[in-house]
């Protein structure tokens, strides 16, 4: 028996483009590509436990999330957005694509509430990085990864 | 036609919002279910509610549940909104007493579809 614990990353990609097309569609296209992020990032996390379990963190420089969340909100571009509007949209925006991922793998499972902070994310020893995936969005760099428990993932 | 707007997102309120304001609807805020059992209790005639799943203090689930187990608000209308996109899960919630369930991400047209089908359609959505 084939035991499937980790998605392909040609299904995360086709997530996280239909996100951003149905809720970031600006006319410019996400592209894959894959950078360095700046030490002040931002990171949204969101975990999955149940039958399938993982940590799925976005993870995109502040200028960016800067401009995801004016335009989640609906808000004129160069308005500037609070701390907590951000938190909000980062949220919403893990939210959504951890919440697409989860249904590529087998169920039952749950979300987690989402988690936003910045600064880099060092996740626990227990778990492992299976699936990586970075685009850019208006020439800046965006990274999702996907960790699971390293049983499940197979590693030592 | 009123609709609550029930996410613990001020972000997918926001959004939720545009569209319905758009098909003429008037709308009412609420960050969890709680909340807005709290706004029903205190008399708010909602024709519509959009309700997510996973929320704190009360998730949509238990809304649906509670909502449906008062005669008062027989004739509500409920949209789950949600990421939860298990088969499982929307079994779950329709039997619960869900009219109709959207999984996030959706377009406006998504929701006016749904809408139409449920009868609550009231202007078009510009293109």
């Amino acid at each position: 028996m084939i035991t499937v614990d980790q998605p392909a990353v040609q299904d995360v990609y086709s997530v996280v483009e239909e996100v951003w097309n149905t809720f970031l569609g600006d006319g410019v296209p996400i592209l894959p590509g894959a950078r360095d992020l700046p030490d002040d990032a931002w990171y949204s996390a969101i975990t999955v436990t149940g039958e399938w379990e993982a940590l799925i963190l976005i993870a995109m420089p502040l200028a960016l999330a800067g401009r995801i969340t004016t335009t989640m909100l609906g808000l004129p571009e160069d308005d500037e957005c609070s701390t907590e509007d951000l938190t909000d949209a980062l949220g919403e925006l893990v939210n959504i694509v951890g919440g697409n991922i989860k249904s590529l793998m087998p169920g039952p499972s749950t979300l987690s509430l989402p988690l936003v902070a910045q600064g880099a994310v060092t996740t626990t020893s227990d778990l492992v990085e299976v699936c990586e995936v970075g685009v850019v969005w208006h020439d800046e760099p965006v990274l999702i990864t996907i960790s699971v428990p390293k049983l499940a993932g197979g590693a030592s | 036609m009123h609709a609550l707007i029930i996410d613990d997102s001020r972000t997918m309120r926001s959004i939720l919002k545009r569209i319905v304001h758009e098909l003429g609807f008037e709308t009412t805020e609420a960050a969890n279910g709680q909340e807005a059992l709290d706004v029903l209790e205190a008399g708010l005639q909602a024709d519509l509610c959009l309700i997510d799943w996973n929320m704190p203090l009360m998730d949509g689930y238990t809304f649906v549940t509670r909502v449906r187990a008062d005669q008062r608000w027989r004739n509500l209308t409920l949209m789950m909104v949600t990421t939860e996109s298990e088969h499982s899960q929307i079994v779950r919630a329709l039997a619960a007493g869900a009219h109709e369930y959207v999984i996030k991400p959706f377009t406006a047209e998504a929701i006016v579809e749904k809408l139409e089908l449920l009868g609550l359609h009231a202007k078009e959505v510009p293109a």
